[in-house]
């Protein structure tokens, strides 16, 4: 199979695929294809069908490819078709599947204690939903959950995998920040001439 | 507990926990899923102030109001809302005394409680930055193999309204309405539970899909007709049967139906 033929076979098989497709499973699908050169094809087809600037694009998505529409017809889309917007996640539920994010693995005391206020049913939301899932359980009295985000969850927010979450404000910074106002004025300008 | 109370039997203990219960045995208790952090917050950014420097005294008082007025709505708030309450007042208390003559490395009493409010804003500002994104079943669509087109009405982009300003915007709408009902019907007298009364709003909700909040409040026909409707309204809105939302924080609010969410939905 030549390289042309091979990007257009593993471009038809995004276009079915509801899920991202890893360069695992093409590999799957192209058991005698190196993976350098099913990654080569993917780089290419992702870089022509944003030459092409057609409706949709094809997007590294949680770890795979998925073609997803150009978010600048996202009205028309939901015009033409009202159940496509499925995104629903109020903003607690927000708060605390960003503190999930970025603070994974992480226990429901440890969420609670960040916002101040229960958080169980927003964690049953989130499970129910698959934005996040049990990792396992914390070695300490109680051996409470641990939970993490699933791929689901970087499908939902466009993202490549956890390490494209966006930096978050360090917290130090923000203490150093608050330091200013606790410590005593400087020297007082008496001694100026 | 399982056990009821009589009024005269209760100890001095019950009777102070019964400040912060619920006198009216026929209202459900509506859960907020919004804590106190979220409430002070909103009162900091509400009147503007400083993170860094938070006038106590009145974030205090403003912050009781709000408890007091959450009392009369029976809205459960968990014992975290007297925790931070408790603490308010401490760091009052604390920065009230006079400061000592030596000069020393003395943390100012709120530096913890800013700390939390500040790590917890970091998590609201990421949340805020996450659903910012080009986000899966809103801004951007993948292959799906149902096709249901056409089936629903366009919908206007509106803004969700925060829980605050609603209960803020309801206690406004209440006091406006209080004159009107000179005399308060006793509660006895009303039978409606707010499970009845949520099937009221959803059956007219589903007459007619998108209401004003105001409008709401149309048949209420006493004080505990608006309060119940109110926390039906809250109800629906945690379940995410109905949308709170506004064309702009001006505008007047508007309840649209969603009806049930579908589990598989993000």
């Amino acid at each position: 199979m030549d390289l042309s033929d091979l990007k257009k076979s593993i471009e038809s098989i995004i276009f079915i695929s509801d899920q991202p497709v890893s360069v695992d499973k093409l590999s799957l699908a192209f058991p005698n294809v190196e993976r350098a050169q099913l990654r080569k094809c993917l780089k290419e087809l992702v870089e022509e069908w944003e030459e092409f600037s057609r409706g949709f694009l094809l997007s590294e998505i949680a770890g795979g490819f998925q073609f997803r529409t150009d978010p600048r017809y996202s009205e028309d889309i939901s015009n033409y078709n009202k159940k496509v917007r499925k995104f629903r996640l109020s903003r607690p539920a927000l708060e605390v599947t960003a503190i999930i994010a970025y603070k994974q693995p992480v226990t429901r005391v440890e969420i609670e204690s960040i916002r101040g206020v229960d958080s169980s049913g927003v964690i049953n939301v989130l499970l129910e939903r698959r934005v996040i899932e049990i990792k396992g359980r914390k070695e300490v009295i109680g051996k409470p959950f641990l939970y993490g985000t699933t791929p689901e969850f970087l499908e939902v927010f466009g993202l490549k995998s956890l390490n494209d979450l966006p930096t978050l404000k360090e917290l130090d910074e923000i203490t150093q920040n608050l330091e200013p106002s606790i410590t005593p004025e400087p020297e007082s300008n008496e001694t100026t001439l | 507990m399982g056990y009821c109370v009589s009024s005269n039997t209760m100890t001095e203990l019950n009777k102070e926990q019964e400040q912060f219960q619920t006198p009216e045995p026929c209202l459900v208790k509506v859960q907020l899923f919004e804590g106190p952090l979220d409430l002070l917050l909103h009162l900091i950014k509400k009147n503007d102030l400083d993170i860094y420097d938070i006038p106590i005294a009145k974030i205090t008082e403003q912050y009781i109001e709000y408890l007091e007025f959450m009392k009369v709505l029976n809205l459960q708030f968990a014992g975290e809302y007297l925790v931070i309450a408790a603490e308010l007042s401490l760091i009052k208390s604390k920065m009230l005394l006079p400061k000592p003559v030596i000069e020393e490395e003395e943390e100012d009493p709120r530096a913890e409680l800013v700390r939390r409010l500040i790590e917890y804003q970091v998590y609201k500002d990421a949340a805020t930055d996450l659903v910012g994104r080009d986000v899966l079943g809103r801004d951007v669509f993948k292959r799906e193999y149902i096709d249901n087109s056409f089936e629903q009405d366009e919908e206007v982009e509106l803004i969700p309204v925060d829980l605050w300003s609603l209960i803020e915007a309801f206690r406004d709408f209440y006091q406006r309405r209080s004159y009107l009902w000179a005399e308060e019907i006793s509660f006895e007298a009303e039978s409606i539970s707010i499970d009845d009364k949520i099937e009221q709003v959803i059956a007219r909700l589903q007459a007619q899909p998108q209401i004003k909040f105001e409008e709401l409040f149309d048949d209420c026909s006493s004080k505990f007709d608006l309060v119940i409707t109110f926390l039906a309204l809250l109800e629906l809105a945690r379940t995410e049967n109905v949308d709170v939302v506004q064309d702009s924080p001006e505008s007047a609010i508007l309840i649209t139906y969603s009806g049930e969410v579908e589990s598989g939905s993000f």
